[in-house]
């Protein structure tokens, strides 16, 4: 199976991957916070957040294409929202305020969740007092991603071992039924993980 | 102690929510130190009776009888101390590996029951070298094998040095090889033990006793070797003789 679409690079070594990350997540949600609230008029300040993005996925050893890949799929949300913009007045600025905004902010969740293992990200959340229980929470859609990611994976091959004259309608269908499947396979097995967990003493 | 690591079910009968019995006046028992097996068909009422052992099914409406641990009945006021002297591995690894790392997954049940960090540490070295897995501490779950996943479940339950361990499938995601060491792993363990279990050859070889669970009640029960030798009363439960008992002559 392939584990590999979320933060494949985690656990590269590099000096980027070495720094705290405590100090990783801090820069990290500064740079979002600070794109999201700097006018747009501020282009030298868009510009040295890319330059300095960049520089990162360098250091880090982060393959380009990955990451221009990873942005591409996310796109659809950013675009999505900026299309519907369109239609306002102003709509031309209020699209590209959007893009180059989400863009950034998506970038450097990226970059960040590409060079700090997910624990890491945890372990710092714990120190710093977040609730335990919103932690376990992220803890457990971590663990638990992947798993979904490979069922709905082998439920889709599946399909597509037993279809045999493809037709566009049927195909919708299908994807739905999948999805339907996956949601109560995840309420079942969310049951048991609980069950498990009580069995280990949680209360 | 006459009671020390004493498991007793008397007449259990459970319902699921739907309406639906699963089990109907199930009684079973195991000594202190005992294996005992559960063996019967799919759908028979072996999960859910294991899912009693360690209080997990609430007590309400829907259950009648007993579960007694250690002398002591499972009440809903005493479940944080049966989930302690009762290990419980499940069916499926995946359910049961819900940390990020091996290392909290093993550490789980310990820090639940409030061990202090530096023995939590000494715990899982402990737990991992006992079933082989040094090293393992900081990989993730989802990046382990079937084998690899069943025995970092096992050091979960370890971790909790319950008296009493309840296997679920112990066997069902291993190879040969992952079986083999499974295998010897449990028989080493002084724990009671109760295995519920489609792999007979197992059961043969681990229990003492077993008991043949079919529409949720227990059909039969006694010596393992008597039970699972009775071919006739094997195929009527969905069952088989295992093959080390098909013929005569020894198996070396």
């Amino acid at each position: 199976m392939r584990h590999e679409y979320i933060d494949r690079y985690a656990r590269l070594d590099s000096p980027v991957h070495r720094l705290p990350p405590g100090l990783k997540l801090a820069i990290a949600l500064a740079l979002v916070i600070s794109t999201v609230m700097v006018p747009i008029s501020a282009i030298p300040y868009f510009a040295a957040c890319a330059l300095l993005l960049l520089i990162v996925i360098f250091l880090a050893h982060l393959p380009f294409r990955f990451v221009a890949l990873r942005l591409l799929t996310l796109e659809p949300l950013a675009g999505g929202v900026g299309i519907l913009a369109l239609m306002q007045h102003d709509g031309l600025l209020m699209l590209i305020r959007i893009l180059v905004k989400s863009n950034l902010c998506l970038l450097t969740m990226i970059v960040l969740s590409n060079t700090t293992p997910f624990d890491g990200i945890l372990g710092v959340l714990r120190s710093l007092r977040v609730p335990q229980l919103l932690v376990t929470v992220l803890a457990l859609m971590y663990r638990y991603v992947f798993l979904l990611i490979d069922q709905s994976e082998r439920m889709t091959r599946a399909r597509k071992s037993r279809t045999f004259a493809p037709r566009r309608g049927g195909r919708w269908k299908t994807a739905a039924g999948i999805v339907g499947q996956l949601f109560i396979r995840s309420t079942e097995r969310a049951e048991r993980i609980y069950a498990a967990m009580s069995a280990r003493g949680w209360r | 102690m006459a009671l020390m690591n004493t498991l007793e079910v008397r007449d259990l009968s459970y319902s699921y929510p739907d309406g639906k019995p699963a089990l109907r006046g199930v009684s079973m028992h195991a000594a202190g130190g005992e294996c005992v097996g559960i063996v019967g068909p799919n759908g028979a009422g072996k999960s859910t009776l294991l899912l009693h052992l360690n209080g997990i099914l609430p007590e309400d409406d829907s259950r009648q009888g007993e579960v007694v641990i250690c002398g002591e009945r499972i009440t809903n006021s005493n479940l944080h101390e049966v989930h302690r002297m009762v290990g419980l591995l499940f069916q499926d690894p995946d359910d049961q590996l819900f940390c990020p790392t091996v290392s909290e997954d093993v550490a789980f049940g310990p820090a639940q029951f409030g061990f202090p960090a530096a023995e939590i540490d000494r715990i899982v070295r402990e737990s991992l070298r006992q079933v082989g897995l040094e090293g393992f501490e900081r990989r993730s779950p989802h990046h382990l094998s079937g084998g690899e996943k069943q025995r970092v479940c096992l050091a979960g339950i370890l971790a909790c040095n319950p008296s009493i361990l309840v296997l679920d499938e112990p066997t069902s995601d291993l190879d040969p090889r992952g079986r083999r060491e499974l295998a010897r792993l449990i028989r080493g363990l002084p724990a009671t033990r109760v295995i519920a279990s489609h792999d007979l050859e197992l059961v043969l070889d681990l229990c003492s006793r077993v008991y043949l669970l079919d529409g949720g009640e227990v059909v039969a029960s006694g010596a393992a070797a008597e039970i699972l030798s009775d071919e006739e009363l094997m195929v009527a439960h969905g069952l088989e003789k295992p093959h080390s008992l098909q013929h005569r002559h020894p198996h070396t």
